[in-house]
């Protein structure tokens, strides 16, 4: 087992801490839940973390935009430590709601905290859609896909605002696509459901440019068990663990 | 794959000023008196400077939720609205530098702000919603504590409203729909376009406290006044009350009244099954069961039952059915809070891993002029209930076990119920009793205007104009403040810092205190109660059943502890009240002391009216079905029971909600290759990295209760365990919840209900599984225009059961073509009685299936115990709706196999013996299974009814084959578009 130990982020509203926990530890990793009124009180600190992830929910009631109250207190008020994490360049994973986070904090895809420059909107059925998807790997350099590329991996899905838009940014190449909805053929589909939220490109994860840190719409913690219906999401958990080894 | 921005953006930074402070989300609720209100002089503290109110106004490029109304309101009578914007207004008010929130309140890349309204008015009237003024926006502790954290430290309150501008219509015309659909005046209003207002902050003024004395009122007189105050009691508590008046030597105060009546409300003291003894006849069934595995039983605000290594598991059903028919959305949303609190409130605090949720309505096709006056189109009721269930459960974090929506023409006021099982350490399954100097620590929400009078309301008799009357009873929920207690209390619990705990529903404060103190007596300052309505008076902060509160039995020397967690996880908290060892239940308020009862006379005082029963008359017909000829009438009957509204694909529904959240959901409500197929069973392992499951099932059927309510009763249990026993739960290894929902008391109510209940109570203790939790609701019944609708004796039956091994469990979807299919169980006697398929013709029947005797019933849940351990069938699923036919289409839609039946043996020979009758007679108690070819399963049937009724077949096809040649064939995809309309059209 791995010295190292993984941050789980838990503000108000986060409910997907528990199994985050329960798939890292299958990994054969150690997580910590770190609270982030701690954080912010001085009694935790990111430093002590050598990964970190933010899990889904809806952190502060996803008011004013989902995921944007929770980027607003990383950047705003952790601002050195965010800056001092993203710079160690340690792993950092955003599922769901993290992702949203790390999309409204603009750490996702460029790095840019504050400064955005993609969007996840509203499904387009307008509605949350729970369903279980196909992922087809189209990226298997990053660090949480590595030895995965070409595969089909199948977890759980459960949003409601998880359709990406993106706005280009001069002198910055696209982001890197790891993750795309698959159907039963394994190809990226922009059908709905087996695409669920209207995704352009069927895009439904992506890493920054290093490949280290990864956002994430479904759920690779809830197929990571041996009670689950698949365990393809432990293979991202496995990889983060590789890498802290 | 990039999209085009309309409005590219500046390079945007979070302006960040460094704050060591963490803000207090909320200004203290202090004795602040309102701006406006300059003619009363303030109680206390001082009066504030006005401070400058400024707007930022925000637009959404990409507005799923105006999207999703404009299509609603186009269905719902507005076909002519050709475009609906929504347009967010932050209202701020402090030194504010609003270029510098902009960030906040807009993503540049779809939303624009500006500091003016970018609607442009020519393009339709504009109304604007924005909450009361003495409410509390949900929102702003967020918007606070995010501007704080961008530096924006003078941002001293905020306020949010949408404008909603309405292309296509007349502004009166958008007036009557913004009050119809929008605007819930229990806390919204409409703000008027100019309106000046010197604070943002909740202001009011409470009304005193007054004395009401009742010495020397006739029955008359405390009939009318107790009409007038909405205490809707019964002459006999009134007496019973001005009895006690004389007896204390002083009127009693209007606290006290309002305590007394709520607490003896139907809803509260469970009044009508005590009338009836029923409440005992249960509990007297499961005490003598004695089961080993039930921990806890009708004592706490959940059952226990004992799961694997030291912990327990926890089932609660909760009915919300008044407030789901007057405002189904906020109705249900708190149907899902109150039921979840209850699992919060076991014990010491269990936490909940799964819920379900079942709505009973009118039927959804009903044309809307024909619900009758003052009640909602039923269809509005489901989809309502919908967008709630999902607002409400999936911030929760809890998995969906079941989504069940069922109609019948009496569920005018609808039948709302939820479940929520809870998972608890066994040493804290118990709670201890308070003790003198404890004290009374209440968290997370604040207390409000909503749901004041829900006990007594959703007590009494519904009627066309209860809805505009009583909507305050209607509470809001804000699923951000659950979740946030319901992360912290097993923190809490695991410290020792709980001596009790319970959630605070119907009755609120008065109820939660008066319930925990009863042994020991408690006193409260009401002046410490955290408020978002400025105006409540002391009776109002009592009974006020503002949602997402708890009350917390703490012992003294662990409250800093305790205050010190509930602050890391961000949950409001204030001490208010202890308890005393005076055995009296007190309150101060302002000064003065409003409430003294003694806990003996609120608990113990309340008269019981004896009721009498008389046997109903039924109007029941014997069904007279048409004989199916060819294979196009054939086709055509498969069809009503495929599309029925209670067999058809109601995963529209059940794909808004988070099945799999949590990482413990084994078999979730929908399986099969597609996941859309129904399972019928949930199955959890609720120990993360460890194999013991926790099952759990339901059975609920209307159409049966028309029939005859006492079978019903049974058969309900009979389905609910056969369901799980096929899955391979052993019967021994499960307990039971029931949820009743009956017509307001008459003697023939009382006949069914005292029926019903000693009918399960006898089948309960000759099968040994026990009922450990449950719930009545007496009140199903609508009045309009001087005619009563029922609704129909309605008995839900869910089951809790636990597996060593989750691995074992085994679902209903085909494995292998070539396999038969077995019924085992009866396949004789009369089963379409209540069917479906009787129901598709208009009619009901008029006798149940007839199950046999519990030996016989026993006797095949045996069979299927054997059977499954020894890996005899590799399917199955337990017959119910539907009969033998969903069955093979929903097993052949989940796996893409096909299915090849022969009747004509089982239906018999004589004259009456026709196929149809066994594919749609719901046999309870008989379940389908899947035996693979070659196996031998007859030396464990021996002696056990069972029978071949075909085999899987490769193709995607359903054959029901005849002597001689073929009777009907078709393929499941063709019959897959029947059965997956209906309820997708209720929704869209």
């Amino acid at each position: 087992m791995s010295r190292a130990v993984t941050a789980i982020l838990y503000a108000p509203g986060t409910n997907c801490h528990e199994e985050t926990a329960a798939a890292i530890e299958r990994a054969g990793g150690r997580s910590e839940m770190v609270v982030l009124r701690d954080l912010c009180g001085g009694r935790a600190s990111l430093r002590r973390y050598q990964a970190a992830v933010i899990p889904g929910g809806f952190s502060y009631g996803d008011h004013l935009g989902a995921g944007r109250i929770l980027a607003t207190m990383l950047v705003a008020r952790l601002r050195d430590e965010l800056i001092a994490f993203l710079d160690s360049g340690k792993p950092l994973l955003g599922v769901c709601n993290g992702f949203q986070v790390l999309v409204e904090a603009g750490i996702l895809p460029y790095r840019t905290p504050g400064s955005r420059s993609m969007a996840l909107l509203e499904n387009q059925s307008s509605h949350f859609e729970d369903r279980k998807v196909r992922l087809l790997v189209t990226d298997g350099d990053s660090l949480w896909t590595r030895g995965l590329a070409g595969q089909v991996l199948e977890m759980p899905s459960a949003h409601g605002e998880g359709r990406p838009l993106f706005y280009a940014v001069d002198g910055r190449p696209p982001p890197r696509v790891t993750f795309r909805y698959a159907d039963a053929a394994g190809n990226p589909t922009p059908e709905y459901p087996e695409n669920p939220n209207g995704a352009p490109g069927a895009v439904a994860g992506i890493t920054d440019e290093t490949g280290t840190i990864l956002g994430l719409m479904p759920h690779p913690e809830r197929a990571a068990l041996p009670v689950h219906y698949s365990q393809d999401g432990i293979k991202l958990f496995r990889n983060l663990m590789a890498a802290l080894r | 794959m990039f999209s085009p921005v309309r409005n590219p953006p500046a390079v945007l930074r979070w302006s960040v000023v460094p704050t060591d402070s963490v803000p207090e989300a909320f200004e203290p609720v202090a004795d602040t008196p309102s701006q406006l209100d300059r003619t009363s002089a303030p109680a206390t503290g001082s009066v504030l400077q006005p401070m400058a109110i400024q707007a930022l106004y925000v637009l959404s490029g990409d507005d799923a939720e105006a999207r999703g109304w404009l299509a609603f309101l186009r269905r719902h009578g507005y076909p002519n609205l050709s475009d609906l914007v929504i347009e967010r207004v932050y209202w701020l008010e402090g030194t504010v530098d609003t270029e510098r929130l902009m960030p906040l309140v807009a993503n540049p890349l779809y939303q624009t702000a500006a500091t003016q309204s970018q609607l442009d008015a020519a393009r339709g009237p504009i109304l604007e919603i924005a909450y009361q003024p003495a409410v509390t926006d949900p929102e702003t502790p967020s918007l606070l504590a995010a501007a704080h954290a961008l530096g924006q430290t003078g941002l001293r309150f905020a306020r949010l409203s949408k404008r909603y501008q309405f292309a296509g219509l007349d502004e009166e015309q958008a007036r009557k729909l913004v009050a119809r659909f929008l605007c819930n005046r229990v806390v919204e209003r409409l703000r008027e376009p100019g309106e000046v207002v010197s604070t943002l902050r909740p202001f009011g003024t409470p009304d005193p406290s007054t004395t009401i004395p009742l010495a020397g009122l006739s029955d008359r007189e405390l009939i009318l006044l107790s009409t007038a105050r909405s205490w809707y009691a019964p002459l006999s508590q009134l007496k019973a009350i001005q009895a006690h008046e004389l007896a204390i030597g002083r009127p009693h105060t209007d606290a006290e009244i309002e305590i007394l009546v709520q607490s003896w409300s139907d809803h509260c003291y469970h009044t009508t099954w005590k009338r009836l003894g029923l409440l005992k006849r249960l509990s007297a069934a499961t005490a003598k069961i004695a089961h080993p595995l039930v921990v806890s039983a009708f004592k706490d605000n959940a059952g226990g039952m004992e799961f694997y290594e030291d912990w327990v598991v926890t089932i609660k059903g909760e009915t919300h059915n008044f407030p789901s028919s007057i405002a189904p959305f906020g109705g249900v949303a708190t149907k899902h809070g109150g039921v979840i609190r209850d699992t919060l409130g076991f014990g010491k605090g269990a936490y909940p891993i799964g819920g379900t949720t079942v709505m009973g309505t009118a039927h959804p096709r009903l044309p809307e002029e024909q619900s009758p006056p003052g009640a909602l189109p039923p269809q509005l009721i489901v989809s309502e209930s919908v967008r709630a269930t999902s607002y409400y459960c999936n911030p929760m974090g809890i998995p969906m076990m079941h989504a069940l929506y069922r109609a019948h023409p009496g569920y005018v006021k609808c039948f709302a119920l939820g479940h929520s099982i809870g998972l608890v350490p066994r040493k804290y399954a118990l709670k201890d009793a308070p003790e003198a100097g404890d004290l009374a620590l209440l968290i997370g929400g604040e207390t409000g205007r909503d749901g004041i009078h829900g006990a007594t309301a959703s007590s009494t008799r519904m009627t066309g104009n209860t809805s505009a009357k009583e909507s305050a009873a209607v509470q809001i929920g804000h699923p951000i403040t659950e979740r946030s207690f319901t992360t912290a209390i097993p923190v809490l619990r695991d410290a020792n810092c709980i001596r009790a705990i319970t959630d605070l529903g119907a009755g609120g404060i008065s109820s939660a205190v008066g319930e925990m103190g009863a042994g020991v007596g408690a006193e409260l300052d009401l002046d410490a109660v955290p408020l978002k309505d400025r105006s409540l008076t002391a009776w109002e902060i009592l009974l006020s059943e503002s949602q997402e509160r708890m009350l917390i039995v703490v012992p003294p020397d662990k409250l800093a502890e305790a205050e010190d967690t509930l602050d890391r996880y961000e949950v409001k908290h204030r001490v208010i009240g202890r308890f005393t060892g005076r055995r009296r239940l007190e309150a101060t308020w302002r000064g003065h002391k409003v409430v003294d009862l003694e806990m003996d006379f609120l608990w113990g005082g309340c008269p019981l009216d004896p009721i009498s029963t008389s046997e109903p008359r039924r109007p029941l017909q014997p069904l007279r079905l048409p004989a199916l000829r060819t294979a196009a009438e054939w086709s055509t009957a498969v069809r009503r029971v495929l599309s029925h509204y209670h067999a058809c694909d109601q995963s529209a529904a059940g794909a808004r909600f988070d099945t799999t959240v949590q990482g413990r959901t084994v078999v979730g409500p929908y399986g099969g290759k597609n996941h859309r197929m129904p399972t019928n069973i949930y199955v959890s392992a609720p120990l993360h990295g460890k194999s013991y499951g926790v099952v759990t099932t339901l059975a609920l059927n209307p159409f049966y209760g028309d029939i005859d309510p006492a079978r019903m009763g049974k058969l309900m249990m009979i389905e609910a365990i056969t369901k799980a026993v096929v899955a391979g739960v052993d019967y021994r290894q499960m307990v039971l919840c029931d949820n009743f929902y009956t017509a307001r008391l008459r003697p023939e109510v009382a006949w069914d209900l005292t029926r019903m209940v000693d009918t399960i109570a006898e089948f309960s203790e000759a099968m040994g599984v026990p009922f450990i939790s449950g719930k009545d609701s007496s009140s199903g019944t609508f009045e309009a225009e001087g005619r009563a609708i029922d609704v129909p004796p309605t008995l839900a039956v869910a089951v809790l059961g636990r597996v060593p091994d989750v691995k074992k469990v085994v679902t209903k979807e085909f494995r292998r073509a070539g396999n038969k299919i077995l019924a085992i169980g009866p396949l004789s006697g009369e089963a379409l009685g209540g069917s479906l398929y009787a129901d598709s013709y208009g009619q009901r029947g008029d006798r149940l299936f007839e199950p046999g005797s519990p030996e016989q019933v026993r006797q095949v849940w045996d069979a299927l115990l054997k059977l499954h351990a020894e890996a005899g069938y590799v399917s199955g699923s337990a017959i119910a709706e539907g009969g033998i036919l969903l069955r093979l289409f929903e097993a052949s839609y989940g796996s893409g196999l096909g299915a090849r039946v022969d009747l004509t043996e089982a239906a018999g020979h004589g004259p009456a013996s026709t196929p149809d009758r066994i594919l749609f007679g719901e046999f309870i108690g008989t379940a389908m299974v899947e035996v693979p070819a070659g196996g031998d399963v007859e030396s464990i049937l021996d002696g056990v009814p069972h029978r071949v009724l075909g085999e899987v077949r490769p193709d995607a096809q359903l054959s029901l084959a005849g002597h001689p040649g073929l009777i009907w064939e078709e393929s499941t995809a063709a019959l897959a578009e029947a059965w997956s309309r209906p309820f997708r059209e209720v929704l869209e």
